[in-house]
């Protein structure tokens, strides 16, 4: 491949040459100054000549200096936040002092779209412009968090966890895979913006459809979200940001579980109801033969009484770091009963404290612009021994070579250390929720206490596990950055070349320790390395040209661009440790025999396209798009072309609008294009090939017992006809200003058909084990309607009042699965053994699907009239209406009428996918205080609550229970109870298949963030040499509304092999909560 | 004007130059970390595609939704199901094998397919040897037609599998293109032509233990005879097996001093007993246990047992009350449950308990896990705590599949939950001869089933093979005494009076002698008693077990388990189905 590269490296560089003489025209430099209204100098204002790409902006004291093409004789100055000016430079050099007048509408702002800027007015496709400074309001160092409910279009759903990726969505789900959109950071394409500082960010932009997006062709099928990091402007500036809190979990009992009492009179309870009663004869080992159960003193030795022989300490014969699996049989455990309860939860969730500080110096002078950042992150996780550290530092700057040629460079470079967990039934929160409240943390000597003995379920104590985690750490680095420069060409022509991408590597390493507390240990120790790096260029090159003939507006776009993508992994395992001692272990010291693996992949794309914009009079807007990409992962159709077109009418130009004073502007879009994607797909999809597995394909043909031979076996199934997916995308749209711009508003309606989508369905058994390939198949539909709308007010002369909404709605319905299939299933089976998600033609992806529960059986004659319906039904005499039909069991409902619960009654119950989702905006300034607050809600999505399962029946497993399970189950006297019957064993009827029982309403809404500030006022803060200095409190998630009952309704992504994914999600599994945080902060400039 | 045009001309010439002329090597990225066909067309490679084949046999890593339920021991499909062993563990624990224990299974399960799943893996397997086969160059005439007759014999053995399973099944081949075949074709004569291939194709011994040899194969197809009720054919050709038959390192068939030997890894390179088995390998440097015996991880005691996971597998009542002997040492072929075996169900651990003190059956002891007994060399079974939930899956432990603390090199604790090295038996010698005696008595030599048969039993009589008291209870490694653990009386049958009685005695000879192998299902449907069987042993098993209350077996559909609905979704063409369901499973 290295041969390739060069190749092309010469191919670009004979490019670039052509473009490195100088040129030179006439032209003449105009200067000037710009203030606001009350004369105070306003810095970085854009000047342009009218017509053209040539501008500048302003520097710290208002002043400009421009140059002017011959033959130009209107410069145009704007500022976001007041009205635009056209001044005439007819044989003038200065044009003097300039003022503004304040117009909040932000129709002049210039927005970054692809390859290319353009007036926000202008745009005609679908494009969100989020307000940086709402958005980093939020205290988490996650940038996609921070988007979450900030710019309409664009659904997020993450949980609490520090560092984790939430799900980032763009008008609904476009695909079954990868749905993270590219997200263009100064013009280099990117998958992952977790190392992004939110602060660096100076503007955000998300391209929603294809009018807007689809000059990205290959890669804009999940929409584009364009971020732009900040450039130095003005003097010299240093700005220092920082806040620090605590962040607090909610206290109480959480899941509602038992004491252990209560505890034992439930297992008393589900052993009568089962036909097995506790009894004399038939005596409990912990709580004795009844009927009422004793709490014993101590759980281990099993059942044991103060004053026994068993409980003699001299007994007691623990070591905790044993290294021979043989040791364990020889341990003599002696844990007291803590008869109190554990408060499992708390005993993992502990307060925890975030911070964060930013610095920045930043400047311009007429050579150039500079800014400079560097951060620090330390944000702990209320879960024991989750984290995220970062540290980040950025450099952009940008030098004029000469009046027509600038360069610069935008470089970040960061540090993080995360430490995550992934939630689920394995994880410190699942373990928390299944061990039983008896079981004490610790035992007797304070070594660590658990489920040994096996009368206690077999969870694991979470806060051993935590603890053998406290050394595992890992450290990942990135440089992310581009290279560029612009040349003016002629009056008019730019070019514009991006040299970027990313360089990254990371190491992790982790310690096995032995366990010896639970029922089901790991005896075996071991350290874990792994590492990976990897690197990806991007280098564009384009063409601008912008002219105007009088009352024709015109812009051309023409660029190419190369991507090239590596990546490699590999790590190790070396058993059996002589000693734990972190210092100690690497993958040398130990004993065992290592194993090993390593990995790799690659990929390019090579792109082609185009794009022009023409405007007539200001009023009649049209543009049109085409690219075309062609992709390694493809071998016999690499090329996809991906076209768009889009118009827009400003009907408030019109005379017969021009005289409604409360409408300052309003536009109608319209737009229709194709998107592609590939990400999904496998590099070697197009190949047939053998691989060799220790694990699947080696044997011990010779009857060792203790080595194995190679062996091969089927690798990946070829399938050298995949094609890019296309996403077919209408949009209609409009935006409008009113009141003298103290209301805007932005709607759009919205239809996605993805075409040709990428599946990879699960072959027929018969064709073997090899990898599925990626075929053309699949198909979906998203429809929806995006809103924002925003006002600003003065209510007083001292009082201001900002708001804004934004507005996200998406129906996701799958069209086509495969040729034989209308569906497909996916997520992880859980207990049921069985997958709960069903995604299939009609419906959304990740619907719930089960059996929906009607009630309970509540007596015999209920149970016998079913049976004898389904005898009629089915002519058969023994027939029975539901599988373990049974008095206080669920009764289904017999969704196809057929008089009997078969596998055909099962149905779509519940769909994750939220309906609409909201954010809500509010500030107030009241001369130097300033008050804020962000609302944001989820309605109409569904959570699968599979909580639960483990708590509410007493059969899923001897742990844990719930008040639900004990005082709100089916009884003879209790027909309205919430859970069925308490039995000893898991039946169809009960918790043994997916049912509603498990779907709750998972819409809420959360004051995510409530703020109030003060600004110190100038006049105090010169005597310190600082220009203002603001300092605020912060609650975040300060309340929440909802009717879901679990401990949280922010229910992360679902996850799939640890990645987040979307046809499994909405799924609470003891979900890593989102705490109530309160924080400090200052804002200093200097 | 001029010069600028110039530039541009220039530069959109440079564009096109730039992007026809390095496209296509940048676009062209050959697969990493893989094999194409080619590279295996060697006899090195054809070999490694070959021990792929045979990799394929344990049923792991092969795509089944858990290790358990695809495993080759079957553990779940032919015991649970046949009424050897209860699922165990608790009520929550694995749901799914539930269901197939009362035999109320559905389509959907989640586990009834993966028994499909992975068999048809290893069928492609074999049939990627027999497409490279033909490329390979630099082997001689007979070593390509050894490989060919392993790969056949392998195909035989899955189809087999699949057969007795699902009944009708669709049969691919090396030459199959469209994968979504049809199961409207009975299958039988495409495996006796594996077999009878293999058979006439494979030489006697091989250089590898592991390897299947011409008698391996010859017992495969007189098996295969035997399920298709061709009696006569399989009666010559057991014969010839039995007479002239060699394992793979050429000893000689025959049984091993004791039936526990089969289950010492240190025995079976040597062992006379091996016709064809599953080769099962601990701590091999992968750091996984995939290649021990992974399908059966969570089948040890639970508890404060020194195994770890997780109390599943564990025997039934009905199968510790058939070793009961009467006093001439012969079973109750009917009345087992009347002599039942004592037990300590309800019984603390803590709390006294003498084991039963009637005649048994010595094989109880290597078979059944019980209170009181020596477990191995694991110390006495102390009962209830071993058990994790004595009220829903009852009081007895598994123990052919447990490793000897002696020989700890056979136990891999390379994952959650242990796994050893012992070997499972496709075939053992036992099995042919009991196979034998039956179809000797169906052809009415009765004396010849009667020898047969009593050749099994005089080896479970011989004392070398039995369970003996501990020299010292707490000190088990100081080994055995003279003592037997139990009551152990044995003998032979005297004669066989009738057919009838015959097939009942070799009926009940192989549930005693091949109880927890993962057979006993397959013996019962093919038999055709399977409803009558299954359905006493719910009633009274049922009656004491929790797990299997309410269990019913519907005679006419049960026989086979249920082709997976998953796998009709997705060879269903159209809207049409491509697979038809087993009959009563619609």
């Amino acid at each position: 491949m290295k041969l390739e590269t060069r190749k092309l490296a010469i191919c670009f560089t004979v490019l670039l040459f052509l473009f490195s003489s100088n040129i030179v025209f006439g032209q003449k430099t105009v200067t000037g100054k710009v203030t606001d209204e009350t004369n105070n100098p306003l810095p970085n204002v854009s000047v342009t000549v009218k017509g053209t790409s040539n501008g500048t902006v302003t520097d710290a004291n208002g002043n400009f200096s421009l140059n002017v093409p011959a033959g130009r004789n209107l410069i145009e100055v704007s500022n976001v936040g007041y009205g635009t000016q056209e001044i005439s430079v007819s044989g003038k050099t200065s044009v003097g002092t300039i003022s503004l007048v304040a117009d909040s509408h932000t129709l002049n702002e210039v927005v970054v779209t692809g390859y290319t800027s353009q007036l926000k007015k202008d745009i005609t496709g679908s494009v969100s412009v989020v307000n940086v400074q709402d958005m980093n309001k939020q205290p988490t160092g996650s940038l996609a968090n921070q988007l979450q409910g900030q710019a309409s279009g664009i659904t997020i759903i993450g949980s609490g966890q520090p560092g984790e990726t939430p799900q980032i969505t763009i008008r609904g789900i476009n695909t079954f895979g990868n749905n993270t959109p590219l997200f263009i950071i100064d013009g280099v394409p990117t998958q992952n913006i977790s190392d992004i500082n939110p602060n660096d960010v100076a503007s955000v932009q998300i391209l929603k459809d294809a009018g807007a997006a689809s000059i990205y062709g290959s890669r804009a099928s999940n929409g584009v979200v364009i971020i732009t990091t900040k450039q130095g402007n003005g003097k010299v500036k240093v700005t220092y940001d920082a806040y620090y809190g605590t962040q607090r979990p909610k206290s109480g009992n959480i899941w509602n579980i038992l004491s252990p009492q209560d505890m034992a009179q439930l297992k008393f309870n589900a052993l009568a109801n089962s036909g097995t009663p506790v009894s004399a004869a038939h005596p409990d080992a912990l709580y004795g033969p009844g009927p009422t159960p004793t709490l014993p003193d101590y759980i281990m030795p099993t059942g044991a009484h103060e004053g026994d022989p068993s409980v003699d300490p001299k007994l007691y014969n623990v070591n905790p770091e044993y290294s021979e699996a043989d040791d364990l049989a020889g341990f003599y455990r002696i844990v007291k009963a803590n008869k109190a309860g554990t408060d499992w939860y708390h005993e993992v969730n502990k307060p925890a404290a975030i911070q964060n500080h930013n610095l920045s110096v930043s400047g311009a002078t007429d050579m150039g612009k500079y800014f400079f950042s560097m951060e620090y992150l330390n944000h702990q996780g209320t879960v024991l021994e989750t984290y995220l550290k970062r540290y980040t530092v950025r450099a952009n700057t940008e030098f004029n070579v000469s009046k027509r040629i600038k360069v610069g460079e935008n470089l970040s470079y960061s540090i993080t250390d995360n430490n995550r967990i992934t939630p689920g039934e394995g994880s410190f929160i699942g373990m928390a929720l299944r061990e039983q409240p008896i079981i004490p943390v610790h035992d007797i000597m304070g070594n660590f206490a658990g489920t040994f003995g096996g009368q206690l379920g077999n969870a694991q104590n979470p806060v051993s596990d935590a603890y053998r985690t406290r050394n595992n750490n890992g450290l990942n680095n990135r440089l992310f950055g581009n290279i560029y420069a612009d040349v003016d060409l002629i009056q008019g022509l730019t070019f514009h070349t991006s040299f970027g991408g990313e360089s990254y590597a990371g190491i992790y390493h982790s310690f096995q320790y032995p366990t010896y507390e639970n029922v089901e240990n790991a005896s075996k120790n071991s350290y874990s390395e792994s590492s990976y790096y990897g690197y990806n260029w991007t280098w564009t090159n384009t063409l601008n040209y912008r002219k105007t003939f009088g009352d024709h507006r015109v812009s051309v776009l023409a660029g190419v661009e190369a991507y090239d993508n590596n990546y490699r992994n590999m790590g190790g395992t070396t058993p059996n440790y002589f000693s734990f001692d972190p210092n100690y272990v690497n993958l040398s010291t130990g004993s065992g025999t290592p194993t090993t693996y390593s990995g790799r992949s690659t990929d390019g794309l090579w792109s082609q396209f185009g794009r022009v914009d023409y405007s007539y009079k200001d009023r009649y807007l049209v543009s049109g798009t085409i690219r075309r990409d062609g992709s390694s992962k493809f071998v016999n159709e690499q090329y996809g072309v991906f076209p768009a077109v889009t118009a827009a009418w400003r009907l408030s130009q019109e005379e017969f609008m021009r005289n409604i004073s409360w409408l300052s502007d309003l536009k109608i879009r319209g737009g229709w294009g194709i998107m592609g994607n590939q990400l999904n797909v496998n590099p070697s999809n197009g190949y047939y090939t053998y691989s060799s597995d220790k694990n699947s394909s080696y044997y011990d043909i010779g009857g060792t017992n203790n080595s194995i031979q190679q062996g091969f076996q089927a690798g990946q199934i070829g399938n050298p006809d995949a094609k890019w997916e296309k996403d077919i995308n209408t949009n209609i749209g409009l935006d409008a200003t009113l009141f003298q711009g103290k209301i805007d508003l932005s709607v759009d309606y919205y239809v996605k058909n993805i075409k040709d989508l990428l599946f990879n369905p699960a072959l027929p058994a018969t064709a073997g084990r090899g990898i599925a390939p990626y075929v053309n198949i699949a198909g979906m539909k998203n429809t929806g309607i995006d809103m924002q709308l925003a006002g600003h007010f003065n209510i007083s002369k001292d009082l201001k009042f900002d708001g804004s909404l934004s507005l996200t709605t998406y129906n996701n319905t799958i069209t086509k699965v495969t040729e034989s299939s209308n569906y497909f299933l996916s997520g992880d089976s859980r207990r049921f053994g069985q997958s709960i998600n069903r995604n299939q033609v009609g419906h959304s992806i990740g619907s719930f699907f089960g059996y929906q529960v009607l009630g309970f059986w509540n007596d015999q004659a209920e149970i016998d009239a079913a049976n004898a319906q389904a005898a009629k039904a089915t002519g058969d005499e023994t027939a029975i209406y539901q599988t373990d039909i049974g008095l206080g069991r669920f009764r289904y409902k017999d969704v196809n009428g057929d008089g009997q619960i078969t596998d055909a009654d099962r149905t779509f119950i519940g769909n994750p996918n939220p309906k609409l989702t909201y954010g809500v905006n509010i500030a107030l300034t009241y001369k130097n205080f300033d008050f804020s607050m962000f609302l944001y809600g989820s309605q109409g999505n569904d959570i699968w609550n599979n909580v639960r399962w483990w708590l509410d029946f007493y059969a899923s497993f001897a742990g844990a229970k719930s008040s639900t399970a004990l005082y709100d189950s089916w009884t003879t006297s209790n027909y309205n109870a919430r859970a069925p019957i308490q039995e000893n064993k898991g039946y169809v009827s009960t918790n043994g298949v997916p049912n509603s029982y498990f779907i709750e309403n998972g819409s809420y809404l959360r004051a995510k963030n409530v703020t109030l500030g003060y600004t110190f006022s100038p006049q105090v803060l010169k005597k310190a040499f600082i220009n203002s200095f603001r300092i605020y409190v912060q609650a975040a998630n300060l309340f929440t509304i909802t009717k879901y009952t679990g401990a949280d309704p922010q229910v992360g992504g679902g996850y799939i092999d640890g990645v987040s994914s979307v046809t499994d999600f909405g799924v609470d599994e003891g979900t890593y909560p989102t705490t109530r945080n309160f924080l400090i902060g200052v804002n200093l400039k200097f | 004007m001029k010069k600028q045009t110039y530039y541009i001309g220039l530069l959109i010439l440079a564009t096109i130059v730039t992007s026809t002329s390095c496209k296509k090597e940048f676009l062209t990225r050959t697969p990493l970390g893989a094999l194409s066909e080619d590279v295996l067309a060697t006899p090195s490679g054809i070999n490694g595609l070959l021990v792929g084949a045979y990799a394929a046999l344990d049923g792991q890593d092969l795509g089944a939704s858990q290790a358990w339920s695809g495993s080759v021991t079957n553990w779940i499909w032919g015991s649970v199901a046949g009424g050897d062993a209860h699922k165990g563990s608790d009520a929550g624990d694995q749901a799914p094998i539930n269901p197939i224990a009362t035999w109320s299974i559905t389509p959907s399960n989640p586990m009834a397919a993966d028994k499909w799943v992975v068999t048809y893996g290893g069928i492609d397997r074999v049939n990627a040897v027999l497409k490279v086969l033909p490329k390979v160059k630099g082997m001689s005439a007979d070593a390509l037609k050894n490989v060919e007759a392993q790969a056949l014999f392998l195909r035989g053995h899955y189809y087999f599998e699949l057969k007795r399973f699902y009944n009708m099944v669709p049969w691919i081949s090396d030459s199959t293109k469209d994968f979504k075949q049809p199961n409207n074709v009975d299958i039988w004569p495409n495996i006796e032509a594996d077999f009878k291939f293999a058979f006439d194709n494979l030489p006697e011994t091989q250089s590898d233990a592991g390897r299947a040899n011409k008698w391996a194969a010859g017992a495969y197809l007189a098996k295969t005879y035997l399920y298709e009720k061709k009696y006569a054919e399989a009666k010559t050709l057991f014969d010839q097996v039995i007479s002239q038959g060699m394992t793979s390192k050429g000893v000689k068939y025959d049984l091993l001093p004791g039936i526990e030997d089969n289950f010492r890894p240190e025995k079976e390179l040597t062992s006379p007993e091996n016709v064809f088995s599953v080769e099962m390998a601990a701590n091999v440097g992968t750091g996984s246990i995939d290649n021990a015996t992974m399908g059966d991880m969570l089948n040890y005691p639970y508890g404060d047992s020194p195994f770890g996971c997780c109390g599943f597998y564990q025997p039934t009542v009905d199968l510790a009350n058939s070793y009961r002997t009467d006093a001439n040492g012969l079973p109750y072929l009917d009345a087992y449950n009347e002599h039942a075996v004592k037990n300590d169900i309800g019984i603390l651990s803590s709390k006294p308990f003498t084991p039963d003190a009637g005649n048994l059956d010595p094989r109880i002891d290597w078979t059944v896990g019980r209170r009181g007994i020596p477990y191995l060399d694991w110390g006495i079974h102390p009962g209830r705590d071993w058990i994790r939930d004595q009220d829903f899956s009852g009081p007895y432990a598994p123990k052919k599949n447990i490793w000897w603390h002696a020989t700890e090199q056979y136990h891999d604790n390379n994952s959650w939950a242990p796994a050893t090295a012992i070997n499972y038996y496709i075939i053992r010698f036992a099995d042919v001869l009991l196979m034998a005696a039956e179809a000797h008595a169906q052809t009415n030599d009765l004396p010849g089933a009667l020898t047969l048969v009593n050749r099994v039993r005089t080896r479970a009589a011989n004392p070398a093979g039995w369970v003996y008291q501990y020299k010292d209870n707490s000190n088990p490694a100081a080994g055995f005494s003279t003592e037997p653990a139990a009551n152990y009386v044995i003998k032979t049958y005297a004669s066989f009076p009738t057919q009838d009685f015959a097939l009942k005695a070799i009926y009940f000879e192989r549930k005693l002698e091949l109880g927890m192998e993962g057979v006993r299902f397959f013996d019962l449907s093919r038999w055709g008693i399977a409803a009558k069987v299954l359905n006493d042993f719910f009633d009274y098993e049922g009656s004491l077990i929790g797990d299997v209350k309410g269990g019913h077996f519907t005679a006419g559909k049960n026989e086979y388990f249920p082709i997976p609905q998953s796998e009709i979704d997705k060879t269903t063409i159209g809207g049409k189905a491509t697979l038809t369901q087993n009959k009563g499973y619609q």
